[in-house]
């Protein structure tokens, strides 16, 4: 894409390696959203080819990212802490926005930036494997419990949203019991799996046996979000399985497009 | 000279030891076809190394030659309706519009699934997906129809092992490679103990000017292989697919090992460098590994070439030079670059954290000529290796006498749908397609199962949009039913036809293309050759009447152990085209009080049907399919579709209308009060379970009934009317079915919650 007419949109990164494979209706969301999109390599940030000081939000997409064969989104996690950590942290104090969906989600876990409660990019939580044990791909219920986070603000506090899944590991735990009520007390449970009526019930209403039906997190400070759920691959209502029986809504776009209007007030 | 060759002293050979030498080297081949080569090596003046021995096995294996196949294929597939192909190579191009074409191509990866089912299920999805990056497309779906055994056979893996492996391969593949399984089927029935069918396809995408060519017609064109190592997995696979499976546990290291993670860099990085531009031609490796492919983009140009097999980067470093030149190992691409654009291909390679290398390159004349460390290995015409010899083996065509047995009527029919139901062939597939990703690239438009959440139902097509820019959509659906090949392997290929081609229609789409995935038994045997050639020739007259060219396939012979074989079945992938998916159409029902119509006629014709075949009862002869009427028909749904007057829509296949009526209800919760009275004066058993071919089940707008039966001609028949929590079909006041949707989804979800 030239630059020139584009120079003022918002900048984001979706970011790639093998086996990452959502990048390109990532991409298409966040051009769709208004934002100025580029996929990029990691390997481009780990041979300081391109920085990420340059851009205003990075996207982890979903995936195998590596092909998940230790832990999901393990490698490409201890990849990036290895070479450019420092660079993602000051991304972060700059209010910045990071989202990441699915394996996007575990390699923020893997991170540390997803729940950070103790600040010091830790591991605090993980996404283990479903309940079902076996991997699960189709649309669920969500209930949105925070709008503050801009991905999240053009949602009405509990708004039933419906969005596909597509996941083996996906049952989000904190390492403790503390850690789950700080998540809860500072306010960060961004999105929870409902059944229609917009109960928090079991299987297969929470499609993996999350604590407290978690489907999202925010940070404490709400610039980064981390869920299971793909709003990227249902930007309009016509990829939402469920279209044809006269649903109006297009969800997906609403993360994007919150995001980018943050960006664009801020930056 | 060192000893990572050897010659075979060919020449002075009897027939007894030539034949003993196929066998050591595992060739494959006959003592005919190898006094052919010992001919052709006598011409020479000298004898062959054991690459040269290995080439040829390669080249002539049934796999790779058709050689069975082709004369059969020639007379009848091939050039049929062909003036709508765009392109044919390692999968089939059709136009959608004037900028954008579909690749599409199916393709069977039984032989190494019956052994391994894992690694033949995972890696026959890697196989397929290359073949449409060889077009320069990006692969947009996979789907898979797959059939399997119920008993176990001694000395045989158990149907349950094999069947868990092929899910799990194609699960782990697909959704780790990130292409959506979107569409198949599964099969149960003993015609698959211990021959399991796995029959792979895809589709993809490309722009009409950046298609990918497939042969090298200059000198000079430098040649890369790049993505995986080459090693000693799937040495001598084409031979082994080229023959009858003698016992479960033979032949593993056969069978290649799948690496998807090296696969989605690999799809990247190549259609990264087509779209630039920097690729001359493009072919993956699949069967016969590079001796294959090398040979073939050559020889289709007319080139000669030479390759310096030491070049080629490998797994393990103490290969011998057959074994690199016919390893089978995944993940492998072969380019022809031009030599000023090799340093930008290597650099594309290397940003994406491919492997690659310059191999060789395409010289004047016919010879391919291979150097190991210096020294010559190989040095044959191309003329001699691609043309192995094509037979037309004896075939005997046999009519059957059909049995029919009447069963008893009943007063009432509920019992008979919920055991359709509930039968592993029409109950839920979401145990296995659940697992596979049908979302991701987040252009899904119609998935496998549609509905409200959480009650969904079957779908007849898988839609998929091609951009973010229009509202162009393909649809993708399959045909087949080893029932009716079973009992009739003419009228079965000609009713898999009609199954794929409906199925698109029902989805409110224009089918434009078929691919053909043929699987039979020993073509040495007359009456299975028969089976084979009445195939061919149901699956040619029905598409020509159509219009629809077939413009890929794949024929899998040799599925057969011992005594048993399977009959000759084709599963059909078939394509279709949406101007605007936002009319796409799906089967459950979307109102309350509409009026439902049957589109056809249901006939007494039960051979291979459900009806039958769940009272254990010979039905007659199957179903016929006429394709002047199935296309009469389609154009008259597609036309109500787009005047808006269809609200929803499903074809009738197994278990005749009222099972398709049931399913309808599945994914909306709304029932059906139908009315048979005055519709049907001999048994209603036979109208409501018939599976006569080229039916639909439409449900259309309230108050358009004159309009809508004015459109269809006459070949409407108004059934009742949509509504209530209850599948109700009367006649003359008595009841024959009353089921709650409930009971109907519940039954048809059992095992799957």
């Amino acid at each position: 894409m030239e630059g020139g007419v584009y120079l003022n949109l918002p900048k984001v990164a979706v970011l790639t390696m093998e086996g990452t494979n959502n990048e390109e209706e990532a991409f298409q969301s966040w051009r769709g959203a208004g934002a100025n999109a580029e996929i990029i390599h990691i390997k481009k940030l780990e041979n300081k080819i391109r920085k990420l000081e340059e851009f205003d939000a990075i996207f982890f997409p979903g995936g195998f990212s590596a092909g998940d064969y230790v832990r999901a989104g393990a490698i490409m996690a201890s990849r990036l802490r290895a070479t450019v950590m420092r660079d993602i942290e000051n991304f972060v104090d700059a209010g910045k926005l990071i989202m990441g969906s699915c394996n996007g989600f575990q390699v923020l876990i893997e991170l540390g930036l997803i729940p950070n409660i103790g600040g010091d990019y830790e591991r605090e939580a993980a996404l283990a494997t479903n309940l079902s044990n076996r991997f699960e791909a189709r649309t669920v219920y969500l209930k949105i419990t925070n709008n503050t986070c801009p991905f999240l603000r053009k949602f009405r506090i509990n708004q039933i949203i419906r969005l596909p899944i597509a996941h083996f590991e996906g049952r989000f735990i904190p390492a403790n019991e503390d850690l789950l009520e700080e998540i809860s007390n500072n306010n960060m449970i961004g999105l929870k799996y409902v059944d229609p009526y917009g109960k928090e019930v079991g299987y297969p209403w929470n499609p993996n046996g999350s604590v407290l039906n978690i489907a999202g997190v925010c940070s404490k400070s709400g610039n980064v979000l981390g869920l299971m759920p793909h709003p990227e691959r249902v930007f309009n209502k016509y990829t939402q399985s469920d279209w044809p029986r006269g649903n109006e809504e297009d969800y997906g776009q609403l993360f994007f497009k919150g995001a980018v209007d943050y960006l664009n007030e801020k930056f | 000279m060192t000893d990572s060759f050897k010659v075979i002293k060919l020449r002075e050979l009897s027939l007894g030891q030539l034949k003993k030498i196929s066998r050591d080297l595992a060739l494959g081949l006959s003592v005919q076809e190898m006094a052919r080569i010992q001919s052709y090596f006598k011409n020479l003046g000298r004898d062959p190394t054991d690459v040269e021995l290995q080439a040829i096995g390669q080249a002539w294996s049934e796999h790779c030659g058709y050689k069975s196949s082709k004369i059969y294929l020639k007379k009848y597939i091939f050039g049929l309706n062909s003036e709508k192909i765009y392109s044919q190579g390692d999968a089939g191009v059709v136009l959608l519009d004037d900028e954008y074409a579909v690749a599409l191509k199916m393709e069977s990866h039984n032989h190494p699934s019956a052994i391994e089912p894992y690694g033949g299920a995972s890696t026959g999805v890697g196989g397929i997906l290359r073949d449409i990056l060889s077009m320069g497309a990006q692969p947009v779906a996979v789907t898979d129809v797959l059939y399997f055994g119920i008993r176990k056979y001694k000395n045989y893996p158990s149907p349950e092992f094999i069947k868990s492996g092929v899910i799990s391969g194609i699960r782990d593949y697909g959704n780790r490679v990130g292409i959506p399984t979107v569409s198949g089927g599964i099969y149960y029935s003993d015609m698959f103990s211990p021959n399991v069918l796995v029959n792979v396809g895809c589709v993809g995408i490309l722009k009409k000017d950046k298609i990918a060519k497939q042969s090298i017609d200059k000198k000079g064109i430098k040649l890369i292989i790049a993505g995986g190592k080459t090693g000693r997995d799937g040495i001598h696979g084409v031979n082994m697919a080229s023959a009858n499976l003698d016992s479960g546990s033979a032949n593993l290291s056969t069978v290649q090992l799948g690496n998807p993670i090296i696969k989605e860099p690999l799809i990247h990085a190549v259609l990264e460098a087509n779209e630039s531009g920097l690729i001359y031609s493009l072919k993956d490796l699949g069967g016969g590994g590079l001796s294959s492919v090398v040979g073939e983009m050559l020889y289709a140009g007319g080139m000669g070439g030479v390759v310096y097999l030491d070049k080629v980067p490998l797994k393990e470093n103490d290969m011998l030079p057959w074994e690199i030149w016919i390893s089978e190992s995944q993940e492998r691409m072969l380019l022809g670059v031009e030599e000023k654009n090799v340093p930008q291909v290597l650099e594309i390679m290397n940003d994406w954290d491919v492997t690659s290398a310059v191999i060789g390159e395409s010289v004047e004349g016919s010879k391919l000529t291979l150097y190991y460390k210096g020294e010559v290995v190989m040095d044959l015409d191309l003329d001699f290796v691609t043309s192995p010899p094509l037979y037309q083996r004896a075939n005997r065509i046999t009519y059957k006498e059909y049995k029919f047995d009447i069963p008893k009527e009943r007063e009432n029919y509920d019992g008979i749908l919920l055991k359709m139901l509930s039968d592993p062939n029409i109950a839920s597939k979401e145990y296995a397609v659940r697992q596979y990703d049908h979302t991701v690239r987040g252009n899904t438009v119609i998935p496998p199962f549609t509905g409200i959440i959480g009650k969904e139902g079957p779908s007849d097509a898988s839609v998929i949009k091609i951009n973010w820019e229009n509202y162009t959509a393909i649809s993708i659906a399959h045909g087949s039913n080893p029932f009716y090949s079973q009992i009739d392997p003419y009228m079965g290929a000609r009713n898999a036809v009609d199954e794929a081609y409906r199925n698109l229609v029902s989805a409110n789409s224009i089918p434009i293309a078929f691919s053909d995935c043929l699987n039979s038994g020993n073509p040495e045997r007359p009456e299975r050759m028969g089976e084979f050639i009445s195939m061919i020739k149901g699956l040619s007259d029905e598409a020509r009447e159509l219009g629809v060219p077939f413009v890929s396939g794949n024929v899998s012979l040799y599925n057969e152990t011992g005594l048993k074989s399977i009959p000759s079945i084709p599963t059909i992938l078939a394509v279709g085209k949406l101007k605007d998916y936002r009319k796409a159409i799906t089967p459950d029902f979307k109102g309350v009080g509409n009026p439902i119509y049957l589109i056809g006629k249901p006939e007494i014709e039960f051979g291979g049907s459900l009806y039958f075949r769940i009272q254990r009862k010979n039905g007659g002869r199957v179903p016929y399919s006429n394709p002047k009427v199935l296309y009469d028909r389609s154009e008259r749904v597609l036309k109500a579709m787009d005047l808006g007057l269809v609200l929803s829509s499903h074809d009738v296949s197994e278990g005749g209308l009222a099972l398709a009526i049931a399913e309808m209800t599945i994914g909306s919760d709304i029932g059906a009060e139908i009315d048979l009275t005055g519709l049907t004066f001999g048994r209603p058993d036979f109208f409501m379970f018939s599976e006569s071919q080229s039916m639909f089940i439409v449900e259309i707008q309230k108050g358009k009934e004159n309009e809508f039966e004015r459109e269809m001609g006459g070949s409407s028949i108004k059934l009742g009317y949509t509504g209530g929590q209850i599948l109700n079909i009367k006649l003359n006041g008595r009841t024959l079915i009353n089921l709650y949707n409930d009971q109907i989804r519940s039954k048809w979800k059992e095992g799957y919650t």
